[in-house]
């Protein structure tokens, strides 16, 4: 079992070492794929083995790991109070040194160090295991061709790779110590660590902009781990514990112990991206796309969702809950509207990304064994389809050269297998009966118990989120004509495309033996039972099978009836005047040739990014302070 | 069983209602009008001649999307037969919605292009104020469940009577009625020739006609559902309900999108929120 565990967690680190000094690229990329099968199969192994109660964790050469930890930690903050002044970053200096201080204090004065479990698994820690190492590792498989063809356009003199894949590798062992932690150090430990690694990431291609965005996510993430650290301390001054397992087991404890919390949750905030944090994931999207789809769809916002889930029990009941709520169903509503002012596809799946973690959050604060499983359902499916669809648009932008919906226009023509794929991603978004949707669902299903402002905010949302992705799906479809040459991808495209899109489908088919079998066991009370293949609630019930079947097979025969279409005549659309030549141009004046263009309307006058963005900012800031006044 | 003749009576009998509906809506939209009007079964004659036409297509994405539309509405009222999930059955109706639209999307034409565009902001506008009605049930059912609705003893209408009225702007946008007609209408547009449908054609133009009945007869059913104790008062509601449809969309003009994201945002959110803390409070 743990070494199971280390291997979760030392394997990435290993791997990393050998990219980082072995710099050839066959050695990288076997690594990099060696590791994804290893990690993959590690992760399924854990889940075979089940939950674990928490362990401890020997030492190392003599050295007790709890001694490292520490030590780690303070090299971590040295090095981010490095970056923060190599690019003289006021706040980040701040941040760091302010956590710098207060952890000195705490580790010294305060803290009896008595020997804690480090590590424990519930089936969260295992859903976010699988998450990470299975969707991590093919993205980063995705990455190798990707990043070959992305140093391609920049002419580079030496080979950045071995830095990318380094951080790339570090950052999937980060991810699983932090899921997997029961020592709340350490698990500050992993939370910092993910912060660099991003930070690292983000400023990879080293261009202005993205030195600019990276410095604005760690600060932000910085202040992230501050909130951190003080919520730590704030739960150990009113319990006295680090040991996670046992803060949850007590439950809420006081003002003092749920401010702590609130802290922590503040913390998951700036990690989630929530607003108003949301500009450093947005401007995370300079970074290769392998980095968007990594860290900031799948897994690395979703640390900052787990740390509040994983918290859940300390606050429930509590005002605080109500207002993590509330925060989290206004981010969603907010990004959400952002997202409907969008063209640029990469900013269009931020955007909706955010959103969708607020949901989470949003369920983390609702805090009702429906609304937690819906959180956990949501993870799930939300880390497949939205990496997905990172994936897709990285390989779009290689091919056409940009991330613009618009010049993705009947996009179906050039790329039919990418665009394919890419629509099968949206649909696994926003429709039933697929898992994002089923999560949704239950989302809006268990927000009808909590207050009318959450109700109201899901029901914004989730229209806006409607409208920006099926424009998208639509506009890609378009008219192949004959003879065009098929798409060709390299194999280290292809398999974790159609890998993830294979999954998307499948585990939201197996989605009611998913719950039973890994989610049910999480709460001690199951909010649903199984039956026919239906989650049936006492709220109500998804049929999933059932309409996976009567929607699977209506869609197999209109595939069916499309792909008759020879039979049918093709004629050029209406143009209420002479169609030329070419489908979709029309003669007009002086016998010119009008040339066939479209654009989606993106309501500036109600949706303009700029004019929100401000205004959003200001009322979460506010909510944020409501959230945490009100648990003192 | 039982649940299986539901069904199967709801795929039947659905399309059949909707054609009669549009038939009668015609020849009381004609007598609003002082003209004589087709006779009531004048739609199925018109969708039997589309069906009989020759499929011509711009690309074969109008084919699927067609038919998806199709079945998703068809399934949506499966379920309200069935007696499912509100939440569920407004779920899968947004399938074939949005296939409509991608459909719309998929051809380089300016009309459907736009058309397409619009329909999106219709629903926009009436998915929030749909899924309120739904919050509304489950505080007074205790269920999402429609088959909870049975053990109520008093009508949905008594305690949720602003959001019948909410669910009014819905019904008039699901139906291309004024003055929301602008996605598509049942005339031909003065700018948009027939705006999302404008590149559907023959057969598959009479599939979306079908799906268009049977997302008729959903929301009619949602309607008739706020009076379930008495049919025969369940069935003057709905009556009722469709003529001030009818009258609505004869005395209103045709509106833009921002008039209609402000009055059903504002209006019809705000109604739903009052009767919703109406029910929180209780």
């Amino acid at each position: 079992m743990s070494n199971l565990l280390l291997l979760l967690i030392l394997l990435p680190v290993a791997a990393a070492l050998v990219c980082y000094f072995v710099r050839s690229s066959a050695v990288r990329s076997m690594t990099v794929v060696a590791t994804g099968v290893v990690l993959a199969l590690a992760a399924l192994g854990l889940l075979a083995q089940g939950t674990f109660e928490p362990i401890m964790v020997g030492s190392f050469l003599g050295i007790g790991s709890d001694f490292l930890i520490s030590v780690l930690d303070f090299a971590l903050l040295g090095v981010i109070y490095y970056y923060g002044f190599k690019h003289k970053s006021l706040l980040i200096q701040g941040f760091t040194l302010a956590q710098a201080v207060l952890l000195v204090w705490f580790e010294v004065f305060s803290l009896k160090h008595a020997a804690v479990p480090a590590l424990a698994g519930d089936q969260l820690t295992l859903v976010m295991v699988l998450v990470i190492s299975i969707i991590g590792s093919l993205i980063c498989v995705f990455a190798i061709p990707y990043m070959k063809k992305h140093e391609g356009h920049q002419h580079l003199e030496k080979s950045r790779q071995p830095r990318f894949f380094f951080f790339l590798m570090i950052f999937l062992g980060a991810m699983n110590g932090l899921v997997l932690s029961n020592n709340i150090l350490w698990m500050y430990f992993f939370f910092e660590a993910t912060t660099l690694c991003s930070f690292m990431l983000i400023g990879h291609d080293a261009t202005e902009i993205a030195t600019r965005n990276a410095v604005r996510a760690l600060w932000m993430n910085a202040l992230g781990g501050l909130a951190f650290v003080v919520g730590m301390m704030l739960i150990h001054f009113e319990t006295g514990l680090i040991d996670i397992s046992a803060i949850l087991a007590g439950g809420p404890q006081g003002v003092v112990m749920v401010t702590g919390v609130g802290f922590l949750c503040l913390a998951g905030f700036t990690k989630a991206a929530q607003v108003p944090f949301q500009s450093w994931l947005l401007g995370a999207m300079v970074a290769p796309t392998p980095v968007s789809a990594l860290l900031h769809s799948s897994t690395m916002v979703k640390a900052g969702v787990f740390v509040i889930l994983r918290f859940a029990p300390a606050f429930a009941g509590t005002f605080l809950s109500t207002g993590v709520a509330v925060c989290g169903a206004f981010t969603f509503v907010a990004c959400a509207a952002l997202g409907v002012g969008q063209s640029n596809g990469k900013k269009i799946l931020a955007y909706s990304t955010v959103s969708n973690l607020g949901l989470i959050i949003c369920c983390a604060g609702i805090n009702t064994p429906l609304a937690l499983t819906a959180a956990l359902m949501l993870i799930l499916f939300h880390a497949v389809s939205k990496s997905l669809l990172f994936l897709c648009v990285g390989t779009i932008e290689q091919n056409i050269g940009s991330r613009d919906i618009e010049d993705m226009r009947g996009l179906y023509s050039r790329m039919p297998r990418t665009a394919l794929i890419t629509i099968i991603g949206i649909l696994t978004m926003m429709l039933p009966p697929f898992g994002v949707l089923l999560g949704k669902w239950m989302a809006i299903e268990a927000s009808a118990d909590a207050n009318i402002f959450v109700v109201v905010m899901l029901a914004m949302g989730s229209a806006m989120m409607v409208v920006y992705l099926a424009r998208w799906a639509g506009s890609m479809m378009g008219t192949r004509e004959e003879g065009t040459l098929s798409e060709s991808q390299p194999l280290l495209t292809s398999v974790p495309l159609l890998t993830l899109c294979l999954g998307a489908v499948v585990l939201s088919a197996a989605s009611p033996w998913i719950y039973n079998s890994l989610l049910a066991p999480w709460l001690g009370s199951t909010p649903f039972t199984v039956g026919f293949g239906s989650l049936e609630s006492a709220h109500g019930t998804f049929v999933v099978v059932p309409l996976f079947l009567v929607l699977g097979l209506g869609l197999l025969y209109a595939v069916r009836a499309a792909s008759g279409y020879r039979k049918s005549r093709f004629t050029p659309p209406y143009m209420g005047g002479a169609n030329s030549s070419v489908s979709g141009n029309y003669v007009g004046p002086m016998n010119g040739e009008v040339e066939f263009s479209a654009g989606n309307l993106y309501l500036d006058e109600l949706f303009a990014e700029s004019k929100l963005t401000p205004a959003f900012n200001a009322l979460a800031v506010a909510l944020i302070i409501l959230m945490l006044g009100g648990a003192l | 069983m039982d649940t299986l003749i539901l069904v199967i009576i709801g795929i039947v009998a659905g399309p059949v209602l909707g054609g009669l509906v549009a038939g009668l809506d015609r020849r009381v939209t004609a007598w609003f009008q002082s003209r004589q009007g087709p006779p009531v079964t004048q739609p199925f004659f018109d969708v039997a001649k589309l069906l009989g036409k020759e499929r011509t297509v711009v690309n074969q994405w109008q084919i699927l999307c067609a038919w998806v539309y199709l079945i998703g509405a068809a399934t949506s009222v499966a379920l309200l037969f069935a007696q499912a999930d509100l939440l569920l059955i407004f779920f899968v109706q947004a399938v074939g919605a949005v296939f409509l639209v991608m459909g719309a999307l998929a051809v380089k034409s300016p009309y459907s292009q736009v058309g397409a565009q619009r329909e999106l902001l219709q629903m926009l506008a009436y998915e929030p104020v749909l899924v309120l009605v739904f919050v509304g049930f489950y505080l007074v059912t205790g269920s999402f469940s429609l088959e909870a609705l049975w053990a109520q003893e008093t009508p949905l209408l008594a305690k949720m009577p602003l959001l019948y009225l909410a669910l009014g702007f819905a019904l008039t946008i699901k139906l291309r009625k004024s003055p929301f007609d602008f996605s598509t209408s049942h005339h031909g547009h003065q700018e948009l020739v027939k705006g999302v449908l404008t590149e559907y054609s023959g057969p598959y133009l009479g599939l979306v006609e079908i799906a268009h009945w049977y997302e008729t007869i959903l929301v009619l059913g949602l309607c008739a559902m706020f009076w379930h104790t008495n049919v025969a008062i369940m069935a003057v509601l709905v009556i009722l309900t469709y003529l001030v449809e009818i009258l609505v969309d004869n005395t209103m003009a045709r509106m833009t999108w921002r008039w209609m994201l402000k009055r059903v945002w504002l209006l019809g959110m705000g109604l739903s929120i009052v009767n919703l803390i109406w029910l929180y409070a209780r």
